[in-house]
């Protein structure tokens, strides 16, 4: 007889993502993702004025605002065919890499490394052993033995209170927990120094957005930016200089910490290179364009296809196949609705009927790609660029692949990437990626103002017949795309399909599971009523689903919780 | 000099969640601080929020909350009400948010000396860029207990007139910034 295992951190007022799974013979049997919150924040943006789109999508979310605004813009700029200068791509690609390297790091060490790291075996660890063996990975300079023994100690302290603070309820001890105490207090010291490199990150977002945590320097048909490089108040040298130094920085903390670390659980976990695969169609889109018409790019985009092999390449970030080829279902959805439907004649219309898995049971759509379900995210892009032999992709898997190796005397082959750490992988790849693109692409800015060219916008016109447009971006999580129709110069329909739809999405009405469902599927459970095997999976794709109420409340009702039936 | 930040914390889009940042234009338009103290509309937060309060003599936050009073009601929550539930699961990067960014703030012995936030009961967060008349009702009251938490830390402010409150979202768009 199959268990039911329900975890759903009931949140505030509206709802976050629920995860349901049946076990038996402690292994996952059957699951559904589903969120319990209603958006439909998209219907605000009908008959407002499309170059103020952006203002309201990035209040979709307070992690994503960055994301939504640099989506919005470019759907307004692709349906009004609207091209943008050098110098506005190349600060939108600072930003965009600034703020995917701040969220590849705090997703790693504040969101998902304590799946991995047992922090109450920590007191027993003895730093010296951990520094040598901090200095056989890395040569990273914050890993002496009394820096280590400095983070022991916090531990220590938060252990002896008896308050556990922000480490209450992490499932320690739990059976999966399998590193040594020196790892863990290495992991942990570096969760401490993820704090301090994660902000500096920001503070570049902040210094070309002009404000966070909701920039304010974007414009339909490129930035507001204003280039003097003589001037302390516009941007100039001395500012270009700080963002410079604190790239660096970030970029150092990435290639010596974050990647290594990745690489370490990894190998120390070898195991879950075989678990958590799911759904094998990859989606991704193209980034960090490197020219006004967006005919080349620095990230490769495209999909591939399990069932049909090797991967197809999209041109431009709206290549015509992509535009054609995604639909959002609604079968197992709370809204009304026979067919899937295109999103730019998409419909948001509620039709609340209560969980039940066998008929509807999420808020999230089913967006399908050429009708299958995609998986979404670094994953999706590290598979698509490496397969279509991309040399920085494969540059930094290969030497992720290798590392991983030489630390866990593991065979790692690129097809053991379909997996729960393969996800965490990819991450690390990505961000050693975009590290590197971010030199490159403020050494384009640099150049580029140098030859005299200060321009930073391309004016919108607006026409009076009927336009439409998308604008990707290759986000933190995956392909985004917003979708706009445009009549007498006002938004007709709007519509965002945003990374965790695709990842989060619910079955279809042919029955496909969606990707963090699919990715369950089997996955062993040593403690049912502990389902740490589950978090680590779903984790493992970097869920953010709550583009929803943000209300405080203080009878505590926000903290999840786990059933077992 | 007190190093202060005022923070109005909710989402613009869905109605009464939108609270925070409106009392907070509000009081950006009506008021000016003093050096030392910032006010910024921090939207839907998550840990990011932890370098906005890190040093801090004094946090106010403005937000919505579902604590069971009528709607509009204003009440103070301190910093112990505010860890005092700590997390269990968290699914994603929002899930107490607020909480475990004070956690991680102590961790690094660098969390604000006092924290208050002025929470405003919220009735409906159904998608809109409007308040409830009941919560609309009580901004008047969420300022002054704002104003109060100032006087009793003596953190200067002067009343200025002729200032329009910057609430874009709530009327038919204002011209964007660019």
């Amino acid at each position: 007889m199959a268990k039911r295992i329900t975890i759903d951190p009931i949140t505030r007022i509206e709802g976050h993502l629920r995860i349901d799974v049946e076990v038996e013979n402690n292994a996952v049997s059957n699951a559904w993702a589903s969120c319990t919150m209603w958006r439909g924040i998209e219907k605000i943006l009908r008959g407002r004025d499309p170059r103020d789109a952006w203002l309201f999508t990035q209040r979709f979310c307070g992690v994503c605002t960055t994301v939504h605004a640099m989506a919005s813009v470019r759907a307004v700029e692709d349906a009004l065919k609207l091209e943008v200068p050098p110098n506005a791509q190349y600060i939108r690609n600072l930003i965009l890499i600034a703020h995917a390297l701040h969220d590849h790091i705090v997703h790693f060490y504040q969101l998902s490394a304590l799946d991995w790291v047992d922090i109450l075996q920590i007191p027993k660890a003895d730093p010296a052993k951990a520094a040598s063996l901090a200095e056989s990975l890395s040569p990273w300079t914050r890993n002496s033995r009394n820096e280590l023994k400095a983070a022991q100690d916090k531990v220590n302290a938060v252990a002896a209170s008896g308050q556990l603070g922000i480490f209450t309820n992490g499932y320690w001890g739990h059976p999966a927990m399998r590193l040594s105490p020196e790892v863990n207090l290495l992991a942990f010291s570096h969760y401490v120094q993820a704090l301090e490199y994660q902000r500096k990150a920001l503070q570049v977002v902040g210094m070309l957005g002009s404000k966070t945590p909701h920039i304010q320097n974007l414009t339909v048909g490129g930035v507001a930016n204003a280039i003097d490089l003589d001037s302390p108040s516009a941007l100039g040298m001395d500012k270009l200089e700080m963002i410079r130094s604190l790239l660096e920085e970030v970029a150092t903390f990435v290639n010596q910490v974050y990647f290594v670390d990745v690489c370490a659980v990894a190998a120390m976990y070898p195991d879950w290179f075989r678990v958590g695969s799911g759904v094998r169609n990859y989606l991704a889109v193209p980034d960090l364009p490197l020219d006004s018409k967006g005919s080349n790019y620095d990230l490769p985009g495209g999909y591939v296809l399990h069932s049909q092999g090797g991967p197809q390449a999209f041109k431009t970030a709206s290549d015509a196949v992509f535009r054609e080829s995604v639909s959002e279902d609604v079968a197992h959805a709370y809204y009304q609705g026979e067919k899937a439907l295109h999103p730019w004649v998409g419909e948001t219309d509620p039709e609340f009927t209560g969980w039940n898995g066998d008929n509807k049971y999420s808020w999230v759509k089913a967006p399908r790609f050429k009708g299958e379900p995609m998986q979404v995210g670094p994953l999706a892009q590290v598979l698509v660029g490496y397969t279509q032999g991309h040399p920085l992709t494969k540059k930094y898997a290969e030497l992720a692949i290798g590392k991983v190796a030489s630390i866990g005397k593991v065979q790692v082959t690129p097809d053991m990437l379909h997996s729960t750490l393969g996800r965490h992988a990819a991450r690390a790849i990505r961000a050693a990626m975009l590290a590197e693109l971010a030199q490159k692409h403020w050494q384009l800015l640099v150049d580029n103002i140098a030859k005299g060219d200060l321009t930073v916008q391309n004016a919108p016109v607006l026409p009076n017949h009927e336009v439409e447009g998308v604008g990707t971006h290759e986000a933190p999580r995956g392909t985004l795309s917003h979708w706009v129709v445009i009549k007498d110069q006002k938004i007709k329909n709007y519509q965002a399909v945003v990374p965790s739809t695709w990842n989060a999405s619910p079955r279809d009405r042919s029955g496909a599971r969606g990707p963090y469902e699919a990715s369950l599927m089997g996955t062993p459970l040593a403690r049912p009523e502990e389902p740490l095997e589950v978090l680590r999976t779903v984790h493992s794709f970097d869920p953010c689903m709550a583009c929803a109420c943000h209300t405080f409340d203080p009878s505590g009702r926000q903290i999840a919780t786990v059933k077992v039936l | 000099m007190k190093k202060v930040l005022i923070g109005g914390v909710g989402n613009i889009l869905l109605g009464d969640d939108g609270v925070g940042p409106y009392v907070l234009r509000l009081l950006e338009a009506m008021y000016e601080f003093g050096p030392g103290a910032e006010t910024v509309d921090l939207g839907t937060p998550a840990l990011d929020l932890l370098y906005r309060i890190a040093g801090l003599d004094l946090l106010i936050l403005i937000d919505a909350v579902d604590d069971g009073e009528r709607p509009g009601t204003v009440t103070a929550y301190r910093k112990a009400d505010l860890i005092e539930h700590a997390r269990t699961v968290r699914m994603d990067p929002h899930s107490s948010a607020l909480s475990e960014s004070l956690l991680a703030a102590e961790l690094l012995d660098n969390g604000p000396q006092d924290v208050v936030l002025v929470g405003i009961t919220i009735g409906t967060c159904d998608s809109g860029c409007s308040l409830s008349d009941a919560v609309e009702k009580a901004v008047g009251a969420a300022i002054r207990m704002v104003l109060e938490e100032l006087d009793r830390h003596r953190v200067p402010y002067t009343r200025r007139f002729g200032v329009r409150p910057d609430i874009w979202w709530a009327h038919d768009c204002q011209p964007h910034p660019a």
